[in-house]
């Protein structure tokens, strides 16, 4: 019989560095199923309109038989602290702990690969379970490269540095123009205020 | 956090010296600012070297993505 196996997405950076590469796919190429906690999906989605988030959102209904969002307390929690305009940092991961602990007891031969960032990965606790493994996500590009499965990772991480500048230039040049246009505005009403004296 | 300093953390992340978790903790509010000051700095998010605390636990991870992979071919 075949153990379950989940990979559990414990942040948002491994789903944000794939999607501004265009590149969410390659976390399907090892034929795994994929478990995202509710709080990183949340984190990752939430702003309608931010960078990657309309196509993780698309991603994730398109691929539905092997990406599952978790559902857990920590993302209760989550919601709460962001109906109160709280801050939901850390929640993701703390999300991702909640995941793993139910996955694992669900079934005593279960096991599991933990998808970090490279370098929160190296800084974490040692972990002691010998049905945890973790994976980076530099780690698991060079793993996709070696079995020629992607032409090469750093492709692909500059790919995403590269759409994260431009994304983030684009969102400087268009708060430039609304605060060019309160000027404008308020410039008017300057002038309206000088014709009525 | 002034131009300089978000420079200067943004390479020392890109160079390994300090993690994403620390950046977080001083003033970046998501991974798309990390990515994005990378580009602009003509730099990549890094890939950790094989060293630290789970070491073990990391290899085993390679190893059971090589394997997935290589069952699918």
């Amino acid at each position: 019989m075949k153990r379950p196996f989940r990979l559990i997405v414990t942040d948002t950076s491994p789903l944000l560095t794939l999607v501004l590469a265009d590149s969410l796919d390659v976390l399907l190429r090892p034929g795994l199923a994929v478990s995202i906690p509710d709080a990183v999906y949340i984190e990752a989605t939430r702003v309608r309109g931010a960078p990657g988030a309309d196509q993780i959102v698309e991603w994730i209904n398109a691929h539905l038989d092997m990406v599952k969002i978790v559902p857990t307390d920590i993302g209760i929690d989550q919601q709460r602290r962001l109906d109160e305009g709280r801050s939901i940092r850390g929640l993701g991961e703390q999300a991702a702990v909640e995941t793993l602990e139910r996955f694992l007891r669900s079934d005593p031969t279960a096991e599991a690969l933990l998808l970090f960032e490279d370098s929160d990965v190296r800084r974490r606790h040692a972990i002691v379970d010998e049905r945890v493994s973790l994976i980076s996500t530099g780690d698991f590009l060079r793993e996709l490269e070696a079995a020629h499965m992607i032409q090469s990772s750093d492709h692909i991480l500059d790919l995403a540095a590269a759409r994260g500048r431009n994304i983030e230039r684009q969102r400087d040049s268009s708060t430039d123009t609304t605060t060019r246009e309160r000027l404008r505005r308020q410039l008017r009403g300057n002038n309206d205020d000088l014709k009525q004296r | 956090m002034t131009e300089s300093d978000r420079e200067k953390l943004i390479r020392q992340y890109a160079a390994g010296e300090i993690t994403w978790t620390a950046l977080r903790e001083r003033g970046f509010e998501d991974y798309v600012q990390v990515l994005a000051a990378l580009g602009e700095l003509g730099l990549r998010p890094p890939i950790a070297p094989m060293d630290g605390p789970n070491v073990a636990a990391r290899e085993r991870g390679r190893a059971i993505i090589r394997e997935a992979l290589r069952a699918r071919r």
